[in-house]
């Protein structure tokens, strides 16, 4: 099996230049709090240059260089940056996990194993597959090196050496390593033993007994160093053998992406806050095209700096890849309703989508676009409230002031009947038993039907009863002596709770002003009620 | 002397050449949007008119709403997609639904006030693709009123929808367009009809009467007969 590792040396320095870009080429340290003296945790090449290094005092390291830019480290950022990792390496393999952390000087690392197996079916060699895998990774403003092996630790000891050849490379190319099968004996042979993990106390053990590359401990008797260093020193012999067995790499399902980021200062205002939305919704853009997916409904998590968290929801009517409709979609939910307090930190979730394609049809006018009605009910949203927005739905209830709406999204036009269909369903003359169970799917012709329009909430009138019947009414809607009249029908329900139960006689009823109107007699309050009109 | 090809279509066809840009600026009849109901869409030679501003007003149970929801269920039934900005939170879905509208390709707004309405009316105008904006205003606020909003928001409402072509239809409980109207319909109750044993609901009759039309003889009316269609339960 070959495995590759895709690592990134230096995460927060790159989460940094990931969240802004335009600090690309300047002396860049990252410290780890804020204040002057926070240390550094991770500086710019041109920041080396000017003898700036990690764990230096951010005003000591302004004492060498007095142009460093100073960024706190943001986790939040790096776990973005770490999970962006993945995204590259699954838009080149099918199996791909994050590495386990490495620590000490190599805590700063972030890789990636991934299955490099069969690659050469799509890539015409590894090296190819090695430079498609790194330009990939740039594209998500991640340099890496990419390493080629036989077993994932190998491999990531390749990624190493080769992400420390960095520097004398242009920043175009990927670092690569491939350490072709077989080879890996010879491959780690020369490499010091600090490559593995300088921390490890069989690392330090081995320093103290004059071993100081993979090759030294070749040379020597598996049985006799098992004595003296322990069990763990045949894992080691084993993995510069090649020989070292691993698990297979899962298949990632997880179509759930978060870019996030911890401010430096709290923003108060909105457009601000937009600006810091629209980087972080091209970097979610970026990882969902490098999936081949696109953006479906966007949560939108703010921390505030009272401690309290709020969360946003917005609809997107389509998945869409369209970073300005996506920031109009944010902008209307935002402005829906004010932030209590400044914002501290700000995730993005979304679940990646395929991106849908519209067949037009030539005979049916086309309705509007996913990205333009995604918009749109943002807008009403915002306008009148989420809840307030929708397609309307008979209620699946017997209360007659029961309302329903389910989320709009016009069904596709091949769910309408084309031309041929709707000739075909003119000249078959329906059953009458069918047009009137289904009135809106069977009946073909149009006919005038008389409408109800709803009275939200029902109107209070004043009724007066005559031989046990309303003979006239007082209303804002109608008023005068009741002229026809029918009913009533009862309709009860809710019997089992108090809150719940309703009791209602209902009339149609026509007074002298001309109004056909219905009323009802609340059973539960004793009140006389208009909730509907005949219009 | 031999001519190209081209040259040969030029000398055929050149007067009957058009420009490409000059094609979009070309005035291109559009057919008006039909109620489905026969005498109405004599009356309006065929419909309300896309990219026009309509009003149908009248009082309390003279058909406005049954006339809309048969526009709204013309509309959706030929697969296009109608928006309803309902200021006065009066549509009934099942109303709706047994007088054939195709639910899922309504988009319903409930704005809280009439300048909300046309504020929501102004949004879905601007959005190319809805055929229709049905915006109900009648008693919107209190029972038994219209509410005044600005001449300038007609006007600008009439302006976007001629802009995306959608017809904009607004029900009142008295004329409110202040003359921006393309095409007012007068609504009025003639008569209620109960019938049977028990005594039954069976139909409204309601005259509709063109007050404005903006290309079209003024002043003719129509009569119709609204069944109630009981909802299967």
């Amino acid at each position: 099996m070959r495995t590759a590792c895709l690592l990134v040396a230096d995460l927060p320095l790159v989460a940094a230049l990931r969240a802004e870009p335009d600090l690309a080429g300047c002396a860049l340290g990252v410290t780890s709090a804020a204040g002057a003296h926070a240390t550094l945790i991770s500086v710019s090449p041109r920041a080396a240059r000017r003898g700036v290094w990690p764990g230096h005092t951010l005003a000591h390291a302004r004492t060498l260089c007095a142009a460093l830019v100073a960024r706190v480290a943001s986790p939040a950022a790096q776990g973005a940056a770490r999970q962006a990792l993945v995204d590259a390496a699954l838009s080149c393999s099918p199996r791909a996990a994050l590495a386990a952390p490495a620590s000490g000087a190599l805590a700063r690392e972030a890789a990636v194993d991934l299955d490099a197996s069969g690659i050469t079916a799509r890539f015409s060699s590894e090296a190819g597959f090695a430079a498609a895998l790194g330009a990939r990774a740039r594209r998500l403003g991640l340099p890496a090196a990419v390493a080629i092996a036989s077993s994932r630790r190998v491999a990531r000891i390749a990624a190493r050496l080769a992400a420390t050849a960095r520097a004398a490379q242009p920043a175009d190319e990927t670092p690569t390593q491939l350490v072709p099968p077989g080879a890996e004996r010879a491959f780690l042979a020369p490499l010091p033993l600090d490559l593995f993990d300088p921390e490890d106390p069989l690392s330090e053990a081995c320093t103290r007994f004059g071993l100081h590359t993979l090759g030294d401990l070749l040379a020597l008797p598996p049985r006799a160093l098992a004595t003296r260093l322990g069990p763990r020193a045949l894992e080691w012999i084993a993995l510069a053998r090649g020989e070292a067995s691993e698990p297979p790499l899962p298949r990632l399902r997880e179509r759930r992406l978060v870019e996030a980021i911890d401010l430096d200062h709290p923003i108060e205002r909105l457009q601000p806050l937009l600006f810091v939305l629209q980087g972080l919704l091209t970097r979610l853009l970026a990882r969902l095209e490098a999936r081949h997916l696109g953006c479906g409904p966007l949560d939108i998590t703010l921390d505030l700096a009272s401690g309290a968290r709020e969360v946003r929801r917005c609809g997107v009517a389509a998945p869409t890849r369209d970073v300005r409709v996506l920031v109009r979609l944010a902008h209307h939910a935002l402005e829906a309703r004010r932030l209590a307090a400044p914002v501290q930190a700000v995730h993005l979730a979304s679940e990646g989508h395929p991106l849908r394609r519209d067949q037009l049809d030539l005979f049916r006018p086309a309705g509007p676009s996913p990205a333009a009605l995604g918009q749109t009910l943002a807008a009403l949203a915002s306008l009148c409230g989420a809840e307030r927005v929708g397609a309307p739905a008979v209620p699946d209830a017997l209360h007659p002031d029961a309302l329903a709406m389910t989320p709009f999204a016009p069904p596709a036009a091949d769910a309408a009947p084309n031309a041929s269909q709707r000739m075909r369903a003119a000249s078959a003359a329906p059953s009458r038993d069918a047009a009137a169970t289904r009135p809106s799917e069977t009946r073909s012709d149009f006919t005038a039907a008389l409408a109800l329009r709803a009275l939200r909430p029902p109107v209070s009138a004043q009724v007066r009863i005559q031989q046990q019947r309303p003979a006239w009414l007082r209303s804002a809607v109608a008023n005068g002596r009741v002229v026809r009249l029918a009913g009533p029908w009862r309709t009860t329900g809710g019997w089992w709770s108090h809150d719940a139960r309703f009791a209602f006689d209902s009339f149609d009823v026509q007074t002298s002003d001309g109004s056909v109107v219905r009323l009802r007699l609340d059973h539960v309050q004793r009140v006389w009620q208009i909730d509907a009109i005949y219009d | 002397m031999l001519l190209s090809p081209v040259e040969v279509l030029l000398q055929e066809l050149g007067p009957r050449l058009l420009r490409a840009s000059h094609v979009g600026a070309r005035k291109v009849p559009t057919r008006p949007l039909a109620t489905g109901l026969r005498e109405i869409d004599a009356l309006l030679e065929g419909g309300f008119p896309r990219g026009g501003l309509s009003e149908i007003a009248g009082p309390v149970s003279s058909g406005r709403t049954s006339l809309a929801l048969a526009l709204l269920a013309h509309t959706t039934r030929a697969g296009e997609v109608a928006a309803l900005v309902d200021a006065a939170d009066a549509f009934d879905p099942g109303s709706a639904e047994a007088a054939g509208v195709a639910l899922a390709r309504v988009l319903w707004a409930r704005p809280a006030s009439p300048p909300e309405a046309a504020r929501c009316s102004q949004r879905l105008l601007e959005t190319h693709g809805f055929a229709l904006v049905v915006l109900d205003l009648a008693h919107a606020g209190r029972p038994g009123a219209s509410p005044r909003l600005p001449r300038a928001t007609w006007q600008r409402l009439a302006r976007a929808a001629r802009a995306t072509g959608t017809a904009l239809v607004v029900l009142s409980a008295a004329p409110c367009t202040q003359g921006c109207a393309d095409l007012a319909l007068a609504m009025q109750a003639l008569r209620a009809h109960f019938a049977g044993t028990p005594t039954l609901l069976e139909a409204l009759e309601i005259e509709a009467a063109v007050a404005r039309q903006r290309a079209g003889a003024q002043r003719r009316s129509a009569s119709l007969r609204l069944a109630l269609h009981l909802r299967a339960a």
